[in-house]
């Protein structure tokens, strides 16, 4: 069990759901209290364990329904007529060493440390006929499935026939994988060569594993499930190893690379001036007085602000009443919290040089930005840009890895999306600052959730290219957005930013 | 305790809080590992009232702490009670007079008092807050905290020792272990993301809307009184209006407020102009009922005798399951009435 989990686990990271071995272990004796009695029960065990973000649930549903399902699909419509079939269920066994092979590049991972409680773990499945029922279950295939569990825990108890048999199948797959040049260190697909496989494994150590467990006074019944279904095992096999590397090759992560082609042309569009910048930070700075976060409901004692007669009182009783301390408490201004929307489109790609500076100049003045680009797509870069030197985070984004550039731009599904995911991250204190030309090409304005951001966000700042004139041409959705915002500013260089910094200051005084 | 996933089904059942197998799983687990819940959801969907169900299951109290912005350890674990301590020495000032008259010289009355020292830093004093009483409690208590996602993140922060080891470390006094590890029930709206280390120490349960099985059930349950037809209408009307985008869905709450306001009403069936007049009770916003409104509008050209035949054909298992356990259900209901 402990390696079917940690394997599990293994292939969660690699998907990037983070899962600490705090709560592997925590899914390991959460196992042990339910059982692995039903499918449905371990997955919300493991769930319920392992997963806290419900941004990941669909993630883990998806992966645990492919890790766990090696059992054929096909098998489950056929009307089993034939009742020695219903006895001798053959998926199972199938499924166990499937589960083996998946551990076979690092054999002595297989851990023995659970001789000391596993025969008690043993007893328990065999007692509870786990094993017997969820073989006769017509069309229920979800209990087959989960008797993988026990089966490993049973056919674990020999470690050293099955590893036998493991070895000599590790043995084939080796030499295969050592013939296979041109993709090192993948298995080969082609089933005429994985045929011979399961031929050489062959009988006689099957025979040992049963022996073995004879010698341990293992449920008679079982043994003769096994000895049944060994025929069935050797059969399976090759489908297993071609099931197995479907598997794989499911749970394997596309990568793409990305064109040096993009990054080069892009450099000479971005390269920045250091007076440039530093004019443009300045202007920043002011913007940054500007845009405040809430104040926050709390008072905090502080060295200035009014007197508080109940906390005076109460810190001053040790002196009888008489207020030597007098305390003082004020509203702390909360940090500014910003959230900013990039439009990446060909539209406005003349200009994203300057706002791509401008957002990595203010992810670097304000303590908590999170930056967001779109075209059609929503995609989060704040990782990107706080890693990154400028030009590098410039690069990622515009090299396709992050979003697809090229489609015309979409503000309303990009806002659609945002709604839907991260609105969690907008609250009272976040200004909203939105970086487009407001085009939708046509496709719906989505009004509503721009309206539903405005709504939870403190303020909404819309910063566009374009002056007022221009808005009523070409498929431009600015009209209907700008009631909306709590401000439209028409900001196209340094020198536009500076001046809305000097009009929002001026405002203020 | 529970002993099976199923008992707990059962039990919550006879709460009249109907939940569903990976509900019940997650609060087996809970009781048995002894490890927190964080429940996760939208408003309405009844996370609060699991904890409510569970301690009453469990027979146990009810503890419950309200976080908000600001919230601090003060309100949330001890206090020392200043005044009575005050109090204290003043009435015993004549025995601390006599305990130290003995004494030689001020370093040795210093040492005198000293040792008297715990009487006035003792539990006597401590005003408990709820943490403290769910770790204080005779028995394996149910805390709920509620709404943690709105306290602050100092606040969680200073939550970890509890969560990890039921244990807080009060600096006068040393650190205090429950000897019945409450069963702690977290509930969040996700107003915003809570940290890693929180959820790491839970068992994280996501509850949403409830299927329509489910929520037929709570419906009967809760809305005595409403006629069978009535309450599938009901349910099957709200779990559509659900799949529309709105701005604020209704929830299991305005779905039994609507289903009170039409047995009070006395309406036999829905209909179109009864949605109309009780739209405000389900929906909270201008445009989602305009929303609604069209979409009642355009259903409601389709013919309606159909679908009430088919969907009882459907569901035909998950109705006899129902009437099965009603009468359980009614008796239950009458005990409480009496």
């Amino acid at each position: 069990m402990e390696t079917v989990v940690s394997d599990f686990v293994r292939v969660l990271r690699r998907h990037n759901l983070r899962v600490s071995p705090a709560e592997g272990l925590d899914a390991l004796r959460a196992l042990e209290q339910v059982g692995l009695g039903e499918r449905a029960v371990v997955k919300d065990t493991l769930r319920a364990t392992m997963i806290k973000d419900t941004d990941d649930v669909e993630s883990f549903d998806r992966l645990f329904d492919l890790y766990f399902s090696l059992q054929p699909e096909r098998e489950k419509p056929q009307l089993q007529v034939d009742i020695h079939d219903h006895d001798h269920g053959k998926t199972p066994s199938r499924l166990e060493v499937r589960e083996d092979i998946e551990g076979e590049p690092q054999p002595e991972g297989h851990n023995h440390s659970h001789e000391a409680d596993e025969s008690t773990d043993i007893r328990r499945f065999l007692d509870e006929d786990r094993i017997v029922p969820s073989q006769d279950i017509h069309g229920d295939p979800e209990s087959m499935r989960l008797s993988l569990f026990s089966q490993q825990l049973i056919l674990n108890r020999k470690q050293n026939a099955m590893q036998q048999i493991m070895q000599k199948i590790t043995h084939q797959l080796r030499i295969q994988r050592a013939r296979n040049i041109f993709n090192p260190g993948e298995l080969v697909t082609s089933t005429g060569s994985g045929q011979e496989i399961p031929l050489n494994v062959s009988a006689s150590e099957l025979q040992g594993l049963v022996d073995h467990l004879h010698e341990m006074e293992v449920d008679e019944d079982l043994i003769r499930e096994l000895t049944a279904q060994s025929e069935n095992i050797l059969r399976g096999l090759p489908e297993l190893v071609a099931a197995m590397l479907e598997r794989e090759k499911n749970l394997k992560r596309e990568e793409k690379d990305d064109s040096d082609f993009r990054r080069r042309s892009l450099r000479k569009l971005l390269d920045f001036s250091a007076t440039e910048q530093r004019e443009m930070e300045a202007a920043i700075r002011r913007i940054a007085r500007q845009i405040h976060g809430a104040h926050t409901r709390r008072l905090k004692q502080d060295r200035i602000g009014r007197i508080s007669v109940p906390h005076t009182l109460r810190n001053n009783i040790r002196y009888e009443g008489i207020p030597f301390q007098p305390v003082l408490r004020r509203r702390r201004e909360g940090r500014p919290r910003v959230a900013l929307l990039c439009d990446v489109s060909i539209s406005t790609r003349n200009l994203a040089r300057f706002w791509l500076h401008l957002i990595y100049q203010m992810q670097s003045l304000f303590s908590k930005v999170r930056t967001f680009v779109f075209v059609a797509d929503l995609a989060e870069v704040t990782q990107i840009f706080e890693e990154r030197t400028m030009h590098g985070a410039v690069d990622e984004v515009f090299s396709g890895n992050v979003l697809d550039a090229d489609v015309n731009s979409d503000f309303g599904r990009a806002a659609g999306q945002f709604v839907g995911e991260h609105l969690s991250s907008v609250n009272h204190r976040t200004t909203v600052v939105i970086l487009g030309d407001g085009r939708n090409n046509g496709k719906s304005a989505n009004v509503e959730a721009l309206e539903e951001i405005a709504h939870h966000a403190r303020q909404v700042i819309w910063i566009t290219p374009e002056p007022k004139w221009g808005w009523a041409l070409g498929g431009c959705d600015m009209p209907l957005y700008e009631p909306v915002c709590d401000r439209v500013e028409v900001v196209r260089d340094v020198q536009g930013l500076a001046s809305v910094a000097e009009d929002l200051v001026k405002i203020r005084v | 305790m529970f002993s099976s996933i199923d008992e707990v089904r059962s039990r919550l059942e006879n709460q009249s809080y109907v939940c569903d197998q990976g509900l019940a799983t997650v609060v087996f687990l809970a009781t048995r590992l002894n490890k927190p819940v964080l429940v996760e959801g939208p408003a309405g969907v009844g996370k609060t009232e699991l904890a409510k169900a569970l301690a009453g299951s469990l027979g146990n109290e009810l503890i419950r702490l309200q976080c908000y912005e600001g919230l601090d350890e003060a309100k949330a674990l001890y206090e020392w009670e200043y005044s009575k301590q005050l109090l204290y020495t003043q009435v015993l000032r004549e025995k601390i007079g006599e305990v130290l008259g003995p004494t030689k010289d001020l370093r040795d009355a210093a040492e005198t008092l000293r040792a008297q020292e715990s009487v006035f830093f003792s539990e006597n004093f401590l005003v408990e807050r709820p943490i403290l009483q769910a770790i204080q409690s005779k028995e394996t208590a149910v805390l709920l905290i509620d709404e943690i996602d709105r306290a602050d993140e100092e606040f969680e922060a200073f939550l970890l020792e509890f969560l990890s080891d039921y244990q807080v470390s009060i600096p006068e006094i040393g650190t205090v272990k429950a000897e019945h590890p409450p069963v702690v029930i977290l509930t969040s709206n996700r107003t915003r993301e809570l940290s890693e280390a929180l959820k790491r120490r839970c068992l994280h349960l996501q509850l949403d809307y409830p299927s329509k099985e489910v929520e037929r059930e709570i419906v009967r349950l809760k809305a005595p009184g409403i006629a069978d037809a009535l309450a599938d209408e009901l349910v099957s009307t709200i779990q559509s209006i659900r799949e529309l985008d709105l701005r604020k869905s209704p929830s299991i709450g305005e779905t039994l407020d609507w289903a009170q306001s039409l047995v009070v009403l006395g309406a036999p069936r829905l209909s179109k102009e009864l949605i109309e007049q009780t739209i405000s009770v389900i929906v909270k916003f201008d445009r989602d009922a305009e929303k609604v409104l069209a979409y009642v509008a355009s259903e409601g050209s389709r013919p309606p005798t159909a679908s009430p035949q088919s969907r009882h054909g459907q569901d035909y298992g998950a109705h006899d399951h129902g009437h099965g356990h009603s009468t359980v259900y009614d008796n239950l209901r009458d005990a409480g009435k009496g």
